[in-house]
């Protein structure tokens, strides 16, 4: 089978030739750029500085010659601009905090504040306020909240839809280019068009607008998903006129070569609970995602994608009925989210993409010995009939040891018989 | 149960303050409102937390209106000489800027009627450290959301020890990353699973003490 035959099995809920992997598809599967730095020395291949190619979560962009090395199956479209509102084009080199040498896009623009802390700006623009910061020795950046103060009365949601606009004409350009450049690769094709995350935590402070209005608090939107419902409501039904017309237009341009996309990585579990009831997913969000599964399931041929981290068992049913056919990051440490229970009742019609190894405990602090042991486990429980894409439980984190992640690229190959 | 008790547990800011501030004026005694009305109403939201009638939104909202009417009363107690049960200093350790966690336990720590000093996020050990001896505190809460910053809790600890003001204080771990089994390893004396579990586990370490 070729990597994509693979994939579309395992999608599809077909016994593929060996489980298909994913490193780097998406910007919640992918590895810090310390880890793709490691693994290209590890793998002794070209020494060069790793590309930084989503800056928020410093994700390294793996490399053809390192997806042979790993034997990787998926490559990813991103969206043409990053969380932080600049295209990764023009590469420069950058300096991490702990020394290492990377190349980031030439509006990747930094300064350093008086504690040491590394800051970012929209756009590039230094002369707008920063809206990412990275703790003096840290290794990812977090938002920081630009909230206007709230006037109850002229709160209006268009202020929360400022980033969700027509595709304009280069954007189309750029997705037919990246959809042709990655299906060439013979691999399957995960894209993410932006646009359809309903009030993703990590989205809702806008680092990627230069001042944003609106509900851009992230204690402030969680509160008003309870008090002004209404509020949310108008926003994620607008959201989803637009984001639908763009995907119509989208797909008219570049057509079924995207085997499965990325539509929302709004989390709903916490380690040992949930941010909402069902009965508030429910009523907040389920009417939205069906929309949107439901108009790329009549249109397309596109899998859809639903990321949560944490404990989200009591979603998935919901989850199925909105039309996702994925689950990602399957964060089986959370509770309630035991791998044969998950693989048992909701396998036949929910494929799993992640919950490969454990990125909390396992594959960070554990033995090589350990991981190889989860992996061979989690692939045992989650591989039967196909329904299993490859990856950790999330992106592989900064500080992991490199012994630890070839550890886990090896079991899986030991588990399908590729060693 | 009172109007402010009622007001915190259903999230109301508005009617907490306007509740607290007709009982002061009625003469109520504000060590009173606390113990009898705030605390109950902090201790049941908790309690809705963890058999998930509640969520997220709704102990956000509780501690609002909690901390909207203990900013009132706040000022009446001290002129009245009243003593926390214990003071606590907490904060998300070196390295790490995630805090709604952090916040979370923070509120529920002072409605359950602690005195809390928030140090914030990406706190130093040495800053930890200054708080503890500067306000004689009882515990410290150290929260962490990332796996490469759970091991500032380790170095925290170590400070307060280097410091010598380890055995005078309680140290309670808690974030998505920790378990049980990391606050044995790192010597902390307590993990909270959640801000209610928190709220226990300091009231049982300080009556213990």
């Amino acid at each position: 089978m070729s990597s994509r035959e693979r994939v579309l099995a395992a999608l599809n809920h077909r016994q593929p030739d060996c489980v298909p992997v994913d490193f780097g598809g998406t910007a919640v599967t992918g590895m810090h750029v310390s880890c793709v730095a490691a693994l290209r020395e590890y793998y002794g291949l070209e020494k060069r500085p790793v590309k930084v190619h989503e800056p928020y979560q410093m994700l390294g962009l793996i490399e053809d010659d390192l997806m042979e090395a790993l034997d990787l199956d998926v490559v990813g479209v991103f969206p043409r601009k990053t969380l932080f509102g600049f295209p990764n084009r023009n590469w420069r080199s950058w300096r991490m905090p702990d020394g290492l040498d990377v190349l980031a896009p030439e509006d990747f623009r930094t300064a350093v504040d008086e504690n040491g802390d590394t800051l970012i700006y929209p756009e590039g623009d230094v002369n707008a306020a920063p809206s990412g910061r990275m703790p003096k020795d840290g290794y990812f950046f977090d938002t920081i909240v630009r909230q206007q103060p709230i006037d109850e009365e002229r709160l209006n949601p268009e202020d929360n839809l400022e980033e969700f606009t027509p595709v304009s004409d280069e954007d189309l350009d750029y997705y037919c280019r990246a959809v042709r450049e990655a299906t060439g690769t013979g691999r399957a094709v995960i894209a993410n068009f932006g646009g359809t995350g309903l009030g993703d935590i990590a989205l809702v402070p806008a680092p990627f607008l230069k001042r944003p209005r609106g509900i851009r608090d992230i204690t402030e939107w969680y509160i008003s998903t309870r008090t002004r419902r209404d509020y949310i409501h108008r926003i994620f039904s607008r959201q989803c006129e637009i984001a639908i017309a763009n995907l119509e237009k989208i797909h008219a341009a570049i057509g079924d070569g995207v085997d499965a996309v990325f539509i929302c990585g709004t989390d709903f579990g916490t380690q040992t609970s949930a941010f909402c009831s069902v009965d508030t997913f429910r009523d907040l969000y389920f009417p939205y995602y069906r929309k949107l599964n439901g108009w790329i399931h009549q249109h397309t041929r596109w899998k859809t994608f639903k990321h949560s981290c944490g404990s989200v068992e009591r979603f998935i049913p919901s989850f199925i009925e909105a039309g996702f056919d994925i689950l990602n990051p399957v964060q089986c440490s959370a509770a309630g989210m035991d791998p044969i229970h998950l693989k048992n009742d909701f396998g036949d019609r929910l494929a799993f993409w992640g919950g490969g190894v454990d990125t909390q405990r396992v594959l960070p602090f554990g033995s090589p010995a350990e991981v190889r042991e989860q992996v061979l486990q989690r692939c045992e429980i989650f591989a039967q009939q196909g329904g299993f894409v490859f990856n950790s439980t999330h992106n592989v984190q900064a500080k992991t040891p490199v012994k630890n992640i070839v550890a886990m690229i090896e079991a899986v190959r030991e588990f399908s018989g590729r060693n | 149960m009172s109007e402010l008790h009622d007001a915190i547990l259903e999230g109301d800011a508005k009617a907490a303050v306007v509740a607290a501030e007709q009982a002061l004026q009625a003469g109520a005694d504000p060590l009173d409102l606390v113990q009898s009305h705030m605390v109950p109403a902090m201790d049941e939201v908790g309690r809705r937390f963890e058999c998930e009638e509640y969520f997220v939104p709704e102990l956000l909202l509780a501690a609002r209106a909690m901390k909207g009417a203990l900013a009132l009363i706040r000022p009446r107690l001290a002129a009245g000489g009243a003593e926390p049960s214990a003071r606590v200093v907490i904060g998300t350790v070196k390295g790490d800027l995630h805090d709604i966690g952090k916040n979370i336990v923070a509120s529920m720590l002072e409605g359950g009627g602690f005195e809390v000093i928030d140090l914030g996020a990406d706190v130093p050990p040495e800053k930890f450290v200054a708080a503890v001896k500067e306000k004689s505190a009882d515990l410290v809460c150290l929260s962490a959301l990332l796996t490469v910053t759970m091991l500032s809790m380790k170095t925290t600890i170590e400070a307060l020890r280097a410091a010598g003001v380890r055995e005078q204080v309680k140290v309670l771990v808690g974030g998505a990353p920790v378990t049980q089994h990391f606050a044995d390893q790192i010597g902390a004396d307590g993990y909270g699973e959640n801000a209610a579990a928190a709220v226990r586990l300091a009231r049982r370490l300080v009556a213990a003490a």
